[in-house]
């Protein structure tokens, strides 16, 4: 009855849900997996689809829990070494005193297109070398925008850890954009 | 409560301002050590461009990653499975 719709769904919005999984995902494989779940999950759920919103929009919000579940079941198979929360590489970015160690340079402001996509590229090269648990909860933060309340819950870390890691996320993510030229790009 | 925070503590203040709002005591202390810190106050700008160019979409076309045709087949024939039973 509805096979119209659901394969239209497909053929709107699965490129943009493929992008959304997998800016968080870092693979293709994964993301088209989230993709399909989330697809059969919303032909399972589409009697309670009301219409109020979007249907890319109520797709999206299907997605989103779909890769958290993925995520859970990447935290489980990765095995975090000791070291993993970087507690001593965010000291060594400070001296003793809790100054910087480094002066910060100022970033240009992007503006046109193409330097922002280059931009992008930078930023999930970046996010690609986050330690894994660090990624995850920056990703859910900044790429979807989840509230930190709703990460942890869905994570089962306590909100204190969950500002560590956002935290030193962050200082990674900021650094090592500094490094890659984002402090040249843009600037006028 | 302290009155005068170091770098590495505004940082923290910083970070967690964009998730939650914090309390008195400590807007107070970050808008403190901001007024006299540069490199802090590039640091909090920074986290807001960060954010803002995590959240735009791009609409340039060169690079935007798109579903192979064997996996939108793929996905195609798992939906038809489901409709068929």
């Amino acid at each position: 009855m509805n096979t119209l719709d659901a394969h239209r769904w497909l053929a709107d919005h699965g490129d943009y849900l493929f992008r959304v999984a997998r800016r968080q995902l870092h693979s293709d494989e994964l993301a088209e997996d989230a993709v399909q779940e989330t697809l059969l999950a919303a032909l399972t759920a589409q009697a309670r689809y009301s219409g109020d919103a979007s249907p890319r929009t109520w797709l999206t919000g299907i997605l989103k829990h779909k890769i958290v579940d993925q995520i859970r079941r990447q935290l489980r198979e990765v095995e975090i070494p000791r070291d993993a929360d970087g507690e001593e590489a965010v000291d060594s970015l400070f001296k003793q005193d809790g100054h910087w160690a480094e002066p910060l340079r100022p970033w240009g402001n992007p503006q046109a297109e193409a330097e922002l996509s280059q931009l992008r590229r930078v930023l999930d090269e970046c996010a690609d070398r986050l330690k894994p648990m660090m990624a995850q909860v920056f990703s859910l933060r900044e790429v979807a925008g989840m509230e930190t309340e709703e990460i942890c819950k869905e994570l089962n870390i306590s909100p204190t850890n969950c500002w560590v890691l956002l935290h030193r996320a962050r200082l990674f993510m900021r650094q090592c954009l500094e490094l890659n030229g984002f402090s040249k790009v843009g600037a006028t | 409560m302290k009155w005068m925070t170091t770098c590495k503590v505004t940082t923290e203040l910083a970070s967690r301002a964009m998730d939650e709002r914090l309390s008195f005591g400590d807007r107070v202390a970050m808008r403190m050590h901001l007024a006299i810190c540069k490199n802090c106050r590039r640091f909090t700008q920074q986290l807001q461009d960060m954010r803002r160019l995590f959240r735009t979409e791009t609409t340039a076309n060169d690079d935007v990653p798109v579903l192979t045709p064997e996996a939108r087949q793929r996905i195609a024939n798992e939906l038809q499975n489901k409709l068929d039973t």
